[in-house]
């Protein structure tokens, strides 16, 4: 949306195509906050520097000082367009501490920043006259010779066919969290558009890093935000003992996402957890804060796991978060495909390397969205509009029309629960050979299977199960390069954590993974990664 | 019974257009040994309206009628479900935000009342369902209303906002539904027993009003009701005497005949028609009575 | 425990229509299991064409607002054995108050248009660009920003439900995010078209949009501070501010409501003529209230005086 936005603003006729309206998109349930430095005692060099560490020296450092030098000018902008951050005494936007920085840089709306800023962007879709097509499930991106000619999308409440012929395409589909059991991502979370962009012949770079973060409700995976823990929240195992002074003496709770996921694995492979599930203890924070503060997070405790924070510990443990990995682009959004851009969670510019720090998606949704939306307008200044291929549009139909018309099948939910179970038992926290190998089998057979399955909905209007087949066959493309990738990569970095290789090595792995389809196979190259301003160094908290 | 002493305050309404409410609930009142106190200075409580017009003077304006109560030391009764609404609102508020208090007090003070914030606000069907009791109801009844199928219309305001009104269950009302059985009589049940009569927009929305003044009774209608009750005079108002205007703006035959609250209980005490003021209804009565 | 989920279902015919049924499913019911979970097993093991919206499942997203058991609710945190042990059902129908479209999906484009009819983003001057925000500033917006738009409030409100024009609470509730605003330099202009007709005086106050928000929005609250913002502002010329300054003026000078004042004033004289017919049989029942005819409170003096308080205070604030 802040890519639709951007380019509207600049005049262009821009449409946003969603399979939720815009409001839904899980942007909206990012709870902590965004980082910027704003004040005096900060500085964009140190937000960047908390910002390489974080992601163990595989981010680039050119795209991170872009982000991190830009984001105060965003922040404020952010609040000219209405949005509102929670303030301080004096008036000012207030900052919280968060995991793996080493300032109070994140800014907030309560608990529910994604919300806030959220829904400021639709209403500036709104000023803007933004063209709106929700509901729709986009099924291709059309690319001939190397240049993007725009989409083909379903109409879900119709059943209809539609094709968009464009000058630019920004895919910004958020990320795949769905491929797990346990992830705090949203239902709709299923990687669309990295699959899509794979398919049409764009590169993913870094698919093996998935975050797992900290502090997710046991049964659901819904998030307790990392501000819990920013606001003084301990981590508590079977024996009341805060844990973390074991992985992270300094600064305990606030050790960046991997560290913390990977300690509670710890204390929970070695009997230590609670049914499964370390504490999450508010207690002392005291009702007034906790209601001030972490409202939402009271509420999805006392109406998702029965808790109520004022008065018990929350029961949490790692959940799928996050993808660092996506659609390869530069720093102005670019994919190796004329015309087509990607931004947010779904691209991979690459500023979380192998693991984000809490606050960094929502601000690299910001930045990198007005970067991809003003790049996708010069680039349309400049070209033409090229062909859409006429016999794209027929081609999708029938593949569509073939999904429908198969009989006898296996359900597709069959399929989809065994994915999700062979990629938490092994594409999870703690990693190895065989068990990635065991997992890359599994989802080929899957695929295999995917192919055979049937409907019992062959209705056209809001099909329902047409759209979790095709959500089922994209999320199928994408666990396959996470797999991978991790399978590739013989250390240990960031969120991907090798047991057979537990050392990270800068000798032979400080490089991005990157995917590719090529006659019909994956391919796997490697890149350096850009380090202008920190040398690798060892990383502890 | 002397524990059961209130602060009587029926409400604008009742002691003009609708004063049969009034009077036959005093008659009740004493039948059953519910003492009932005047409020001689108690203002209006502004029915919604004043909210909108300035909420602290608003919040004033109650708080003045609870340090009345307060002085008089007995909780109020009100026999309006809008103003127990408006009061409850007003008084939770009061009670959950200590700046509030102070600042209503600093204002109070300047005519020399003071509240702390110790009484409740109830209404007659609470009293009935709940401190009176229903058993104990039952037991004064000596004439069930054993042929009537009636609706009852707890309306908007007897139910929410539940964090401050609190007695009954807004998605599960059984306090009026109660009463009904405990008089002989036998409840039915419908959708809109728990909606708005539209009496809030009778000046500024005329169709909106009518309009659903008639979907109300029309959907008891349809569920075999013989007629409603309902514990406040402003769905009185609505239900009975504009219900010739919803017939109109609906175009349907209504009929309906409505009851107040302290009617249906006064007919089952045994107490008459002429007693119960029921000449005053619009939609005469007569024809569901023996 | 197996529990017994009765679903109002509709198959679509067209676009425009579709056809209503019922249908039952039983479904083992686990301690802390949602609503929205039990759709999705039904979905998965028993009908997959059964329709509904859902997306983050963790009541922020909006979209799986449903009514379970006759009030509107998020599917997704509403769990399934408390509600049925208290209604003692699972009554599983689509959002009231608007259209279903197949199922429990219901046409949202009516509830976007009344957003948009409120200039939903912020319309700055020069000027009130540069207000600072203050914590109490964002305070009082605060409650108006939790909303999700998930509709639950609009499906619950009974005006709504006979004027299908009425601009509903959720605009409101957005309106107010915007007219409370310090930033914003347009309130006037903004107050008198939420003044209209169809607009935010025609709200009965039935309290249901506060009580069935499932993110404590309160949009009735959000609706009286736009009144008092709209008379505060001197937009008076229409039934609802008439109404309630007729109200605040009858109780200053009685004590109380003076209901033939109110009639007179609210209506103006020609459309209070019209009521003249009905009038007259008020009349032979003895209800055509009379005006004046109460005897004013005692101790009026007490009820002037702390109006006479708030109008210092209106006064002194105002410059």
């Amino acid at each position: 949306m802040r890519a639709a936005i951007e380019a509207a603003k600049g005049g262009y006729n821009v449409a946003v195509v969603t399979k939720v309206y815009p409001v839904r998109s899980h942007s909206v349930a990012a709870q902590g906050g965004i980082n910027a430095a704003l004040k005096e005692t900060d500085s964009p060099e140190a937000h960047m520097f908390d910002t390489v560490k974080g992601s163990d020296y595989l981010g680039d450092q050119d795209a991170i000082e872009i982000m991190c030098k830009e984001a105060p000018a965003d922040i404020l902008e952010l609040e000219k367009m209405g949005a509102i951050f929670s303030r301080d005494k004096s008036g000012g936007i207030a900052q919280r501490p968060f995991g793996g920085a080493d300032y109070p840089r994140t800014c907030y709306l309560a608990d529910r920043t994604g919300h806030g800023i959220l829904h400021v962007m639709y209403e500036q879709l709104l000023k803007y006259g933004v063209y709106l097509y929700d509901e729709w499930h986009v099924v291709k991106l059309v690319v001939k010779d190397n240049t993007a000619r725009g989409i083909i999308a379903v109409e879900y409440e119709a059943g209809k066919l539609h094709r968009l012929h464009s000058k630019a395409t920004i895919i910004a589909t958020g990320g795949y969290g769905r491929l797990y059991k346990t992830t705090t991502n949203a239902l709709s979370s299923t990687g669309d558009g990295m699959a899509l962009a794979l398919d049409a012949g764009a590169e993913l770079m870094d698919m093996e890093f998935v975050q797992f973060h900290p502090t997710v409700l046991k049964r659901t995976g819904i998030l307790m935000t990392e501000g819990a823990r920013g606001e003084g929240a301990y981590l508590l195992n079977a024996k009341g003992e805060r844990f973390m002074s074991k992985y992270a003496p300094k600064v305990l709770e606030l050790a960046s996402r991997d560290v913390v996921s990977r300690a509670e694995q710890t204390e929970l492979e070695e009997g230590r957890g609670i049914d499964g599930c370390v504490l999450l203890d508010l207690r002392h924070l005291g009702e007034k804060k906790i209601n001030e503060r972490l409202s939402q997070i009271r509420e999805l405790a006392v109406n998702f796991a029965g808790v109520d924070p004022v008065k018990d510990p929350v029961p949490v443990k790692p959940g799928a978060h996050y993808s660092m990995g996506g659609i390869k682009t530069d720093n102005d959004g670019a994919t190796r495909i004329k015309g087509l851009f990607a931004a947010g969670e779904c691209a991979c510019v690459s500023v979380h390397g192998a693991n984000r720090l809490g606050g960094n998606s929502l601000l690299e949704t910001i930045v990198f969205g007005r970067r991809a939306g003003k790049k996708a307008m010069d680039f349309s200044k400049g070209s033409p509009l090229s062909d859409f291929p006429v016999d794209s549009l027929m081609d999708a139909a029938h593949e569509v029309a073939n999904i429908v018309k198969r009989e006898n099948g296996e359900a597709q939910y069959i399929i989809r629960d065994e994915l999700n179970a062979v990629m938490e038992e092994n594409c999870g926290v703690f990693r190895n050979k065989e068990r990635l190998a065991r997992c890359l089998d599994k989802i080929r057979e899957l695929k295999q299977r995917h192919n055979g399955v049937s409907l019992s909905d062959k209705g056209e209007l809001f099909n329902n199960e047409l759209l979790s087949v095709l959500e089922l066959g994209q999320m199928l493309t994408v666990s396959e390069t996470i797999v991978l990738g991790a399978l590739n990569r013989e250390e240990s970095r960031g969120s991907h954590y090798r047991t057979d290789f537990p050392a990270r090595n800068d000798k032979d792995w400080l490089k991005h993974t990157v995917i590719y389809r090529e006659g019909g196979e994956l391919k796997i190259r490697y890149r350096d990664v850009k380090i202008t301003k920190f040398k690798p160094e060892e990383r502890k908290y | 019974m002397a524990d059961l002493r209130y602060a009587y305050y029926p409400g604008c309404a009742s002691q003009a257009i609708t004063k049969e409410a009034n009077e036959t609930t005093r008659l009740v009142a004493g039948r059953l040994g519910i003492e009932l106190h005047d409020m001689p200075k108690a203002n209006c409580c502004g029915a919604g309206l004043l909210t909108d017009y300035d909420y602290e003077l608003y919040i004033a304006l109650n708080a003045r009628i609870f340090a009345e109560a307060e002085e008089m030391g007995m909780d109020i009764l009100t026999i309006c479900s809008t103003c127990l609404m408006v009061m409850a609102t007003a008084n939770r508020d009061l009670k959950e935000d200590p700046g509030l208090l102070d600042r209503t007090n600093k204002v109070l003070s300047k005519v020399g009342l003071r509240y702390s914030g110790n009484i409740k606000v109830v209404q007659l069907l609470w009293v009935l369902a709940g401190d009176y009791g229903l058993d104990k109801l039952r037991k004064q009844v000596v004439k069930p209303l054993n042929w009537l199928k009636i609706a009852p219309f707890y309306g908007c305001h007897s139910l929410r906002p539940a964090s401050a009104l609190g007695f009954d269950d807004p998605e599960k009302p059984w306090s009026l539904d109660a009463t009904i059985t405990a008089l002989g009589a036998q409840a039915v049940q419908y959708r809109g027993k728990t909606k708005c009569c539209g009496f809030q927009v009778d000046l500024v929305n005329e169709e909106t009003a009518e309009l659903m003044t008639a979907v109300r009774l029309l959907d008891g209608k349809g569920r075999g009701a013989d007629c409603f009750v309902t514990p406040c005079p402003f769905c009185h108002i609505n239900l009975d005497n504009y219900q010739k205007l919803a017939e109109k703006r609906a175009e349907a035959n209504i009929s309906m005949p409505v009851f107040h609250l302290s009617q249906l209980v006064g007919l089952a005490l045994g107490l008459s028609p002429e007693e119960m003021g029921l000449s005053r209804h619009l939609i005469s009565p007569e024809k569901v009575l023996k | 425990m197996k529990i017994k989920f009765r679903i109002r279902r509709c198959s679509p015919i067209s676009k425009e229509a579709c056809d209503p049924y019922a249908q039952v499913f039983n479904v083992e019911a686990e301690e802390g299991m949602t609503v929205l979970e039990a759709l999705l097993k039904i979905s998965d093991e028993q009908d997959p064409t059964l329709a509904f919206r859902k997306s983050c499942r963790s009541a922020i997203c909006g979209s799986c607002a449903m009514n379970i058991n006759g009030f509107s609710r998020l599917a997704c945190n509403t769990q399934v054995i408390p509600e049925y042990k208290k209604m003692g059902d699972m009554l599983i129908e689509p959002l009231s108050n608007h259209r279903p479209l197949k199922d429990l999906v219901v046409d949202f484009t009516p509830f976007w248009r009344k957003i948009e009819k409120v200039t939903p983003f912020l319309t700055p001057t020069k000027k009130t660009s540069e207000a600072t925000v203050t914590a109490e500033a964002e305070a009082a917006i605060d409650r108006s920003q939790r909303c999700i738009m998930c509709g639950c409030c609009n499906a619950m409100c009974n005006s709504l439900e006979i004027d299908e024009h009425f601009i509903a609470p959720a605009a409101l509730a957005k309106a107010w995010r915007l007219v409370g605003d310090v930033r914003e330099g347009h309130q006037a202009k903004r107050l008198e078209k939420l003044s209209e007709e169809h607009g935010m005086w025609d709200c009965v106050r039935c309290v249901h949009c506060t009580e069935y928000c499932p993110k404590g929005v309160m949009p009735l609250k959000q609706i009286e501070m736009l009144r008092s913002g709209a008379l505060k502002a001197g937009i008076l010329d229409n039934p609802g501010a008439k109404h309630v300054e007729a109200m605040a003026d009858s109780v200053k000078k009685i004590g109380r409501l003076d209901e033939a004042a109110m009639t007179f004033r609210t209506l103006g004289f020609l459309r209070s003529l019209g009521m003249i017919p009905f009038g007259l049989t008020m009349e032979r029942h003895g209800k055509m209230p009379l005006p004046h005819i109460f005897p004013q409170i005692e101790e009026i003096e007490e009820v002037r005086k702390i109006y006479e308080e708030f109008e210092k205070a209106l006064k002194k604030k105002k410059g």
